[in-house]
């Protein structure tokens, strides 16, 4: 057999392990209805114990937006917990709405401002982690909705379980906004309702940067966050994972806090190649590397790549069948190419039940356009994430790891309605 | 302390609890604490032994098993058939073959023929779905012994273990047939589970189309339960996996250019018209003359046990919920017999003996547990007198009455080398007939024989080839008086009638025998003297 179909081959088979694989996290959590249990939170959240310093990080937000945020922690059912506002000494706007809203709720909300040269995400938590004093830290992002029995059941599942970090649920709920939008609530869905369990069962788990609780000591002990890390998330979950601390991940559509999708085409891509960059990040930091076994390395090599070479088995595929096609191989060669469509399309399949139920946990009425929409708007949104992978990937040759924030108009908090009327 | 083990430990000393003595305890220990496991082992293993004794000897080779076997060899060698492949069936089956045959071809199985090699590649089949028969019957809740009995049937039944031993797309349709019922029926309904049901069954269909008729079947085993968080999930999946993979069927003919009718190449919409409409017809079932009658008769000759208990058995297994797909898979396969007169193809019935015998397995178990109940009713006290009643008329009423009928033809089946002669005929016509005169052979021994000095499908032909592939005549002008030889084996006369073969029918009436084996001749054609045609 000529080399070329030799090759051929073994390109298709690794994306059909790949597009395999995407199905496998994608589907986890619907494995089998016991696993869908498990990955709740415990039953009864009963009496609480734990006291609670919530983060919120601002930088250039308009006043609607952080407000209506801290209004839902404000509101949290839990009895003992402090709000800290973490801004930025260059972002004096900001800094004069936090300080106007703590004002207004002395008892609660406290500002911290971080005065470093370069601004970020983990320069301002660590600054604001100096000032937290309650047991458990968490972090909400300034333009999240938390639910108000949130920090109730999330003390339950730490008391329950002994967990070192529990990561909550977000799910973004602007569905209706833009072609892409759709795409992206369904990606934040599957994310906090299945892959991330998947990762939590293998013991190797990126933590996401928002509705994430850890306990405080174990934050001062470790150094806070990475200051040099655009996934400054996923690396506090490397760094816990690969100390041997128990994460904990939970999921219940009532408890997720609801956040909005980029407004544009190209604020996605932005915020993509940030996290694309920020996974390469860590990669390249390489603390998975002191994790004892090769199984367990193997699985952070996995946890830490299977993204990028997902978005770009979107573009692979077809690039190989086309190749198959045109380039006049023998008839088996033309067909092992197309297996991996085989996966792909079924993946989509399942999506559609995905899109379903995302409607009936959060009182949307999904209709058949939404779903023509899902189908058809998923060889485009592939091609995005494709290019964010390649953007990350040439960007991190480059050493660029400058700061690309995702702008928040607040349409998130028009998709409330629908929940107050469920 | 019982005096067996402190007699054990008088022999053995040495044995540590923590040794590799105490693992081996353990491993057994463990073992026996999983009955399944033993059980399917000791059906592997009978199955394995009944499926290959005697193997090659009976029953005869036929026409179909030669044309697969060739076929699958041509597969392992770079392409689908020695001759034009025109869609008559997806290719998967014998790419399947191909893939299995290789060992039993390396090892020169019986006496050394590919037919042979194919023979023991299809008994692999053959012996996972006896197992499988077990191991669904155990998913409906058949207790073991009942699920043995299941077991027990199918590879005895003389119909099933005939037809077992051929090499027919049937045999490898019905094990992933029975895969995908054994998966939808999974007792955790993993979505996994459902999946796989899905693909399992698309490669069924792959193996022989007509598998698809139990799909409905399938269906109601999936969905007629208690319903089940991510029951929709699964319905999607399973369609989903299962028809995307059944589509790589017709994405293989448009590859090929192949997939609508046109002109001067064939296609997978001709093949299908053939095969679902034109095909001349078996007749009706009510017809008593019809081929269809023939055939259905024929079945229930040769095991009545298993074809009409297993239709009653399936009536009863209407009572209870978690069998009730049972008679729906019966009833679906049933429909192209009954309900058309379409052709009917001999082997057709293979697809439902499993699931008879599962259904007289589940039905067994029901009576158990009925007439159990009935008797602790009516005689509280009765423990063991009961249940060992029940035991004894089941297994008088199950297990005996057809052994007395099956003995003599699985004997037969055994024992007897009902292919001796298709060797011997096969070695004579490679030692005495020239390799460059055109023979036409039937297709049982085609492969074979081209193997034995041949290497041309267009100067050892198979019978058909001559009026049925259009190529014949660009190979030979002349048309039948380029023939050389014929060898008849019992098959030959009546395919010339059945299929209106005339160049074939001409050639074959202007021979004679030169040798004879049994039922076997070879035959010379005579042809006009050149002074005639002056």
């Amino acid at each position: 057999m000529p080399i070329a179909s030799l090759l051929l081959i073994a390109f298709s088979i690794v994306l059909l392990a790949l597009s395999a694989s995407t199905l496998y996290v994608a589907t986890y959590a619907w494995w089998d209805p016991k696993r869908r249990d498990r990955t709740g939170y415990p039953a009864d959240p009963g009496s609480t114990g734990l006291s609670f310093s919530l983060i919120m990080p601002c930088r250039k937000e308009p006043e609607t937006v952080m407000r209506a945020t801290l209004d839902g922690l404000r509101a949290q059912t839990h009895p003992d917990f402090e709000i800290i506002v973490s801004v930025g000494h260059d972002d004096p706007e900001t800094v004069a709405v936090a300080e106007r809203l703590a004002a207004e709720h002395p008892d609660r909300v406290r500002v911290s401002i971080d005065r470093s040269e370069a601004k970020n995400k983990p320069r301002q938590l660590n600054t604001a982690l100096a000032d937290c004093t309650k047991d458990v830290v968490g972090v909400f992002d300034a333009e999240s909705i938390a639910a108000p029995a949130l920090l109730a059941n999330i003390d339950a599942s730490f008391r329950a379980t002994g967990a070192d970090a529990v990561q909550g649920a977000v799910q973004l709920v602007n569905y209706r906004d833009s072609w892409f939008a759709l795409r992206n609530c369904l990606e934040y869905f599957v994310w906090f309702r299945s892959r991330l369990h998947a990762h939590a069962q293998l013991g190797f788990i990126p933590l996401g940067g928002n509705t994430v609780f850890v306990r405080r000591h174990l934050l001062d002990a470790i150094g806070g966050w990475d200051e040099g890390c655009l996934a400054e998330d996923c690396e506090l979950g490397v760094r816990l994972s690969t100390e041997g601390h128990k994460i904990v991940v939970a999921y219940s559509p009532e408890l997720v806090t609801r956040e909005e999708a980029p407004d544009s085409v190209a604020a996605l891509v932005r915020q993509r190649t940030r996290w694309s960059l920020g996974f390469m990040q860590v990669y390249a930091k390489g603390v998975w590397r002191r994790l004892a076994t090769v199984r367990e390395r193997l699985t952070a090599r996995w946890t830490l790549t299977q993204q990028h070479f997902m978005a770009l088995t979107g573009i692979a595929i077809p690039v190989s069948i086309g190749l198959a096609i045109w380039g006049d191989f023998p008839l088996p060669v033309t067909l092992i190419a197309f297996l991996p469509l085989i996966t792909t399309l079924g993946t989509v399949a399942i999506e559609a039940c995905m899109l379903r139920e995302f409607g009936r946990d959060h009182g949307f009425a999904i209709s058949t356009r939404d779903y023509v929409r899902l189908v058809l708007s998923t060889p485009v949104y592939q091609a995005l994430l494709a290019v964010a992978a390649v953007r990350a990937y040439v960007k991190f040759r480059l050493g660029d790891f400058r700061w690309e924030k995702t702008d928040h108009s607040g349409s998130h908090l028009g998709y409330l309605g629908a929940e107050a009327a469920r | 302390m019982t005096a067996a083990t402190r007699a054990f430990e008088v022999e053995a000393p040495v044995a540590e609890a923590s040794g590799p003595g105490a693992r081996v305890r353990q491993a057994i220990e463990r073992l026996l604490a999983a009955p399944d496991v033993i059980t399917v082992t000791a059906i592997v293993l009978a199955a394995t032994v009944i499926c290959l004794w005697n193997l090659n000897g009976a029953p005869e080779f036929q026409d179909d098993e030669g044309t697969y076997a060739a076929q699958a060899v041509s597969v392992q060698r770079g392409d689908l058939a020695p001759y034009t492949y025109w869609y008559d069936h997806p290719p998967f089956g014998w790419v399947q073959l191909a893939a299995l045959a290789w060992l039993p071809q390396l090892l020169e199985v019986g006496r050394g023929t590919d037919v042979e090699a194919m023979r023991v590649a299809m008994a692999a089949f053959s012996v996972a779905t006896c197992v499988l028969v077990y191991l669904v019957c155990r998913r409906v809740g058949a207790r073991l012994p009942f699920s043995v009995l299941a077991a027990g049937v199918y590879l005895l039944s003389p119909l099933s273990l005939e037809l077992g031993r051929q090499v027919y797309l049937d045999g490898i349709a019905t094990t992933w047939l029975l895969v995908a019922f054994w998966l939808a029926l999974s007792p955790q309904r993993a979505l996994w589970h459902h999946i796989s049901a899905g693909v399992a069954f698309a490669i069924a269909v792959l193996s022989k189309i007509t598998a698809a008729v139990l799909g409905p079947a399938l269906l109601v085993a999936l969905l007629d339960r208690t319903t089940w968080r991510g029951r929709e999930f699964s319905i999607v999946g399973f369609l989903a996996l299962g028809g995307l993979t059944i589509a790589v069927y017709p994405l293989m003919a448009l590859l090929r250019g192949e997939l609508i009718s046109g002109p001067g190449h064939v296609s997978l919409q001709d093949a299908m018209g053939y095969q679902f409409v034109s095909r001349s017809g078996s007749g009706w079932i009510w017809d008593a003359g019809s081929h269809r009658f023939d055939l259905a008769s024929s079945w229930i000759g040769i095991d009545p046990y298993l074809a009409v208990g297993g239709v009653f058995a399936g009536l009863v297994c209407l009572v209870a919920r978690r069998t009730r797909w049972i008679p729906v898979a019966i009833a679906c396969w049933a429909m192209p017999v009954v309900a058309s007169q379409g052709y009917l193809p001999a082997m057709y019935v293979q697809g439902v003996l499993p699931f008879m015998a599962i259904a007289i397995g589940a039905t067994a178990d029901l009576t158990w547990h009925g007439l159990h109940r009935a008797i602790r009713m009516v005689a509280p006290g009765a423990r063991i007198a009961g249940p060992a009643l029940v035991a004894a008329l089941i297994t008088t009423a199950v297990v005996l009455i057809p052994v007395s009928n099956w003995v003599e033809r699985d004997t037969r089946l055994m024992t007897r080398d009902l292919n001796a002669d298709w060797h011997r005929t096969l070695e004579w016509a490679a030692a005495n007939i020239p390799h460059d005169e055109v023979t036409l052979v039937p297709y049982s021994m085609w492969h074979d024989l081209n193997e034995r000095g041949w290497n041309d499908p267009w100067t050892l032909v198979v019978l058909e080839k001559v009026d049925l592939d259009s190529r014949f005549e660009l190979e030979h002008p002349d048309g039948w008086v380029a023939i050389d030889w014929i060898i008849e084996g019992p098959t030959v006369r009546r395919n010339i009638e059945n299929l209106d073969l005339e160049e074939a029918g001409r050639a074959y009436a202007d021979s004679e025998v030169v040798q004879s084996f049994g039922d076997w001749n070879v035959r010379r054609v005579i042809h006009p003297a050149p002074i005639d045609i002056e």
